[in-house]
């Protein structure tokens, strides 16, 4: 029974105590951006970082909903593979489009519109409501600032320039007028939804494995390794799997399927598959494609659990005979899956074990694999912590719920530091390892001491962006 | 209003479940009945107080006292007039709520139509999955600061329908007037969700345009048919009409055919000899609209058939709709219709007695053409006769099913003109084809006698008219499910289910679909997303799944709870592999699990619990299904679940407000269902975050 996720009756429903004021956390990732009110156990939004762009009319439009083909339509991101804001301006009307209109903050209500000074109408009431409505737009596009009433707790990658971070606060408070803002930097943040001030973080998320060294709640900047090995390396591997398997499996994404047919195993598919009188633009088509690698990944990869690397000798023939699984494609093709899908994920162990991949990007170094990047952080800090560390290994990130991946994890730490206790944490429910560093802020955004800490308006005001280099360290 | 241990009676309680156009709201849960009372959801401005609603469009007319019309400032009546739309306010749009002064005031105004004692009672709300924590923020301080509620619970729609349906765990797709929700539910809570719908309308980058483009739901059904009879005159008003026929409906999806969607071809409808005939004749023709006034003198220019048709469609399409007897009524009436046609009389003339007969027996899916019958409410303002005129037919507004809306005080004038206006009927089809001449000599006549004596006091009363007409329709009753729409919605169930977090999850909430909300009920239409669904996302059986692919993966699963850790004491291989041969284990774990090679159906809702306790990889879905509707609630059966998420409401009710001799975690759990005025105290209006059944 210990294995099992915790009941619904049991999950834990409101443990982070009342918050006096509605802090918001915004957490932006690669993929994923999750914005919610502090004290609340989930994100109450998780848009996706990706955005379309339509080029005929030069319009962006965000969110899962806006994300269906239509002619000229690209797909954007915000972000960079190095998890760090790149486009600001795009970035600036995802993160309102999240706060204000998904999440709903209230606007403060504008002077003519507070009931206060209202006018006497003339008696066309007909007229009455489009004009009221027209005015309302006009209102809300000149209102300007949309949260004066919410502090806003940010998360950054640790290794976020100084620049970013002074962007940020910004446009937390130049274009929202938020009352207060604090930058938190995300493996901290996981570490505290984990429950430590100490630990050794392991974030192995969308485009970026990290792992960093958290002591007393700070980050030990020379501990901070990362490498692209994350979800989005995974499915380029997954991709060449597809590529070397005979024959090559081809990935067509959902929505161009109308209608499949079941076949056999291994069969060509038999699909009736949608036309478009318009051009489906590659990105656009790229990440549905990820959507259904990411479905391959939730149902057929697994990771090699150990003890011993998948390439030692006998484990691969071992792994032959395990029960394998199938896995079906939009279009109805489907095939079986043995020891092919553990070999899919052992290039984040074992670059050696990694499929050769084209591009210059998805090359991978033995450093760069996940004992690799912690052998570095810990040999990058003080022998004395490490047994503090090594005793608080806390694992989050999505890519993480590979299911093997935490006895993997074990294994290959015991066996590097066989003299030292090792231990593990990672959640247990799926939620709580995808959104760890927004739980984390969170936590601390409800915390009534953390209220001195913000960085209020005035101190904003008086000193400039640079006071966020100063404070938030 | 002892609060915390207060406990309510059924009957005290008032239950509201706020939709984009109608609400349904009813005092008391202890029936568990169908809703008995629909407010539209809609306020209007207060003329004479800034700020402030009424229910219903106000206006100023002046006093009149013994003929001489008043003109001071206070010689004015306030005139609610209960059908006129001007300026209504909808205060929410596709579930958000975008007038929030309106909607309290609207709130106010339901409260004070239903409830009678004073202090003590509770209000079970539905909210939105829309509604935003500032929204029910401000809600529930209005509700505890201007009435005297006890006791406020809101409930997320979702989970209403799932208390009212009761699976556990289900997929609820809420097909609403201008959006659709879709939300699934797993042990009570919500788990995904996702909306169709033009988003949030405070978006102000968002042009007005964008949102009319946006909206899914029953509105856009009634847009397309509108769109695609734009051509034969129909208006919103005809186009809803139709929609909510029986003659309108969703083909079931066709996977092979180019269409998705087999459309009757005029071969296969006429099959006698004569089918070319038809088929020839019939695009030419274009829409023929018979127009007939209820309740006019009948002897006057209308034929024998018409008359038939009158008195049983008109006083009848309710219940023969709820019947079931539709489509033998439907029959009759093309024969007739044929009937008169051989008669001689203008109309579609060509077809023989052989293709009529055939075609009547035809279901309306087969049939490229049919007669709709459309009923619509002419309001008109009468001059009233000289009370010294005598009334010449009083008989006639008697005998028809109005009326009660034509006062006797004015049968002077108003048989007269209806007389007036049948007698010109028969040769006004041939003549127009527009929507408008419904109401074709009085309009000409009425206006012009209620403007002409403004001086010698205005005595116009307004009278309202069923008139029916009956309008051929072609092939849109069937076009106007458009495939991008459907396409939408079945892509939104499938991302929202695909998207929950824990895998293990999903099967149930595949098996446990459920469609609710009105627009639900156009016909086919949930028919056809679940073939579609299944057509295009089903996972089926493959040959190699056998034994082993959806092998529950036992070995070594990674741990489950939250705050374990791997206790690194695997020795040697793995535990399985030596002792035991999978495929066996296999072949005995998945009996007990149902999983596919074999007992599928029955296992797998049983023991969904068993389920949970392993980790589940396997892809889903491998088995769409729609939930079981419950049979014991008669009267829900007839009303149809589409308003379950009211029956869930009130059982919701009951379990937070009525329930006595619970144990003490029963208890606790309970005091979190609803807001009491006493939390309300001691926690302000942001209590209603954790005392609430919002999630």
């Amino acid at each position: 029974m210990a294995q099992q996720p915790l009941p619904s009756s049991v999950q834990p429903t409101d443990v982070y105590g009342g918050d006096e004021v509605s802090a918001i956390v915004l957490d932006p990732g690669y993929i994923n951006t999750r914005a919610g009110f502090a004290g609340e156990e989930m994100p109450k939004q998780v848009l996706p970082s990706f955005y379309g762009h339509i080029t005929s009319s030069n319009r962006d439009v965000f969110g899962d909903q806006a994300m269906y083909p239509r002619a000229d339509f690209e797909i954007r991101n915000y972000m960079n593979r190095d998890s760090v804001v790149e486009d600001w301006d795009a970035a600036t009307k995802i993160w309102e489009h999240a706060l204000v209109n998904r999440l709903g903050i209230p606007r403060p209500t504008p002077p003519s519109k507070n009931g206060l000074n209202n006018k006497p109408k003339p008696a066309a009431e007909g007229e009455d409501v489009e004009m009221a409505d027209e005015a309302d737009l006009d209102e809300t596009e000149n209102y300007e600032k949309p949260m004066a009433e919410n502090p806003l707790l940010m998360t950054e990658a640790a290794w976020n320039s100084p620049k970013q971070r002074e962007k940020a606060i910004e446009i937390c408070m130049e274009n929202w007028a938020c009352p207060a803002f604090w930058l938190s930097k995300t493996p901290v943040l996981a570490a505290f939804a984990a429950g430590k001030a100490t630990a050794l973080v392991l974030d192995v998320g969308g485009s970026n494995t990290s792992v960093t060294a958290i002591f007393d709640g700070m980050v030990l900047k020379r501990s901070v390794q990362r490498s692209p090995v994350g979800g989005v390396w995974l499915s380029s591997q997954i991709r060449s799997l597809f590529e070397a398997s005979e024959p090559k499996v081809e990935v067509v994404p959902t929505f161009m399927v109308e209608n499949k047919k079941p076949v056999e195993a291994g069969q060509p598919a038999d699909a009736r598959l949608k036309t478009f009188d318009f051009q489906i633009s590659p990105s656009f088509r790229a990440y549905e494609e990820e959507r259904v690698l990411k479905e391959f990944k939730e149902s057929v990869v697994e990771v090699w659990r150990g003890p011993g690397r998948y390439l030692a000798p006998g484990n691969e023939d071992y792994a032959k005979n395990l029960p394998g699984r199938v896995f079906e494609m939009p279009d109805g093709s489907n095939q079986m899956w043995r020891e092919q899908r553990f070999k899919a994920a052992e290039g984040m162990w074992d670059d050696n074990a990694a499929f050769p991949s084209a591009t210059e990007e998805g090359k991978i170094t033995k450093a760069q694999t996940v004992p690799g990047l912690i052998k570095a952080a810990l040999d990058s800090i003080d022998v004395d912590v490490r047994p503090a560390l090594l005793a608080n290994v806390v694992v989050t990130g999505s890519t993480s719920l590979l299911p093997g991946f935490t006895d993997r994890l074990n294994h290959e730490l015991t066996a590097m530091f066989p003299s030292v206790k090792v231990k593990l944490h990672a959640a247990g429910l799926s939620s709580e390892r995808r959104f760890g560093a927004w739980i984390g802020g969170s936590i601390l955004g409800s915390l009534g001491t953390f209220h001195q800490m913000w960085i209020s308006r005035k101190e904003y005001e008086e000193n400039g962006p640079g006071i966020v280099e100063k404070r938030c360290k | 209003m002892s609060g915390s241990t207060g406990k309510w009676r059924e009957e005290q309680v008032l239950i509201i479940c706020p939709g984009s156009q109608t609400t349904l709201a009813q005092m008391g849960c202890n029936e568990l009945t169908p809703p008995q009372h629909r407010f539209p959801t809609r306020m209007f401005p207060d003329p004479g107080v800034e700020g402030q609603f009424r229910p219903f469009h106000t206006y100023k007319r002046p006093k009149t006292t013994a003929g001489v019309k008043g003109e001071g400032e206070d010689d004015f009546d306030w005139v609610e007039d209960v059908d006129s739309l001007e300026g209504a306010i909808y205060p929410i749009q596709a579930g958000h709520i975008v007038h929030m002064e309106a909607f309290l005031a609207f709130l106010e105004h339901v409260h004070q139509a239903l409830t009678t004692t004073y202090h003590n009672t509770p209000i079970m709300l539905m909210a939105s999955p829309q509604w935003t924590k500032a929204d029910c923020e401000v809600i529930s301080r209005y509700v505890f600061e201007k009435t005297k509620t006890p006791a406020l619970c809101l409930l997320h729609s979702g989970l209403a329908t799932q208390y009212g349906l009761k699976w556990p765990n289900m997929t609820v797709v809420d097909v609403g007037f201008e959006k659709v929700d879709v939300t699934c539910v797993y042990e009570g809570r919500v788990v995904g969700h996702n909306d169709v719908g033009p988003g949030n309308v405070r978006d102000s980058e968002k042009a007005d345009e964008e949102r009319k483009r946006g909206i899914s739901g029953g509105e856009f059904f009634t847009k397309r048919l509108m769109e695609l009879l734009k051509e034969q005159g129909f208006d919103h008003e005809m186009a809803e009409q139709l929609k909510k026929s029986p003659v309108c409906e969703v083909l079931p999806y066709a996977a092979e055919s180019k269409e998705l969607m087999e459309l009757p071809t005029e071969g296969g409808s006429a099959t006698g000899s004569n089918g070319t005939a038809t088929s020839s004749a019939a695009p030419t023709e274009g829409p023929k609209i018979v127009t007939t006034v209820v309740g006019a003198d009948d002897d006057l220019g209308i034929d024998g058939d018409e008359k038939v048709v009158n008195e049983e469609g008109v006083l009848d399409v309710a219940s023969l709709v709820v019947s079931g007897q539709t489509r033998e009524f439907l029959a009759k009436q093309e024969k007739l219709k044929a009937e008169k046609a051989k008669a001689g009389r203008k109309g579609k003339g060509q077809e023989t007695d052989a293709a009529a007969a055939a075609k009547a027996r035809l279901p309306n899916s087969k049939r490229t053409k049919t007669i709709f019958h459309y009923e619509e409410l002419v309001t008109e303002d009468v001059p009233i006769a000289p009370p010294a005129a005598p009334a010449p037919s009083a008989s006639a507004p008697a005998e028809n099913g109005v009326s009660k809306d034509v006062e006797m005080a004015d049968s002077g004038a108003a048989p007269a003109a209806s007389t007036d206006d049948a007698g010109t009927t028969p040769d006004e089809p041939a003549a127009k084809t527009g929507g408008e001449q419904a109401q074709p000599a009085a309009d000409t006549a009425a206006p012009p006698a209620a403007a002409q004596p403004p001086a010698a006091a205005p005595a116009t009363e307004r009278i309202s008219r069923r008139v029916r007409r009956d309008i051929e329709v072609g092939l849109e009753r069937f076009l106007f499910a458009d495939r991008k729409e459907i396409d939408r919605i079945v892509t939104t169930i499938y991302h929202t289910v695909q998207g929950i977090d824990e895998m293990y999850m999903r099967p149930s909430c595949w098996e446990n679909l459920v469609f609710v909300g009105n627009g639900a009920r156009i016909r086919g239409l949930k028919d056809n997303i679940m073939q579609t669904l299944q057509a295009r996302h089903l996972i089926s059986p493959s040959s190699a799944t056998m034994f082993t692919s959806e092998l529950p993966s036992n070995i070594g699963t990674p741990s489950g709870t939250g705050s374990q850790t791997p206790t690194g004491s695997f020795t040697g291989q793995l535990p399985t592999s030596s002792s035991v041969n999978p495929l066996l284990q296999a072949a005995t774990t998945a009996a007990s699990l149902g999983v596919p090679g074999g007992l599928q159906g029955q296992i797998v809702g049983a023991d969904g619990q068993l389920q949970t306790s392993h980790h589940f990889h396997s892809q889903t879905p491998t088995n769409i299904k729609l939930a079981t509707l419950p049979t014991y609630l008669a009267e829900w059966t007839k009303n149809g679940f589409e308003e379950a998420m009211f029956l869930g409401a009130q059982v919701a009710a009951r379990l937070a407000f009525c329930i006595h001799n619970l144990d003490p975690a029963g208890l606790e759990a309970q005091r979190s269902m609803s807001f009491s005025r006493v939390d309300y105290n001691e926690l302000g209006p942001k209590g209603i975050r954790s005392h609430s059944m919002l999630i």
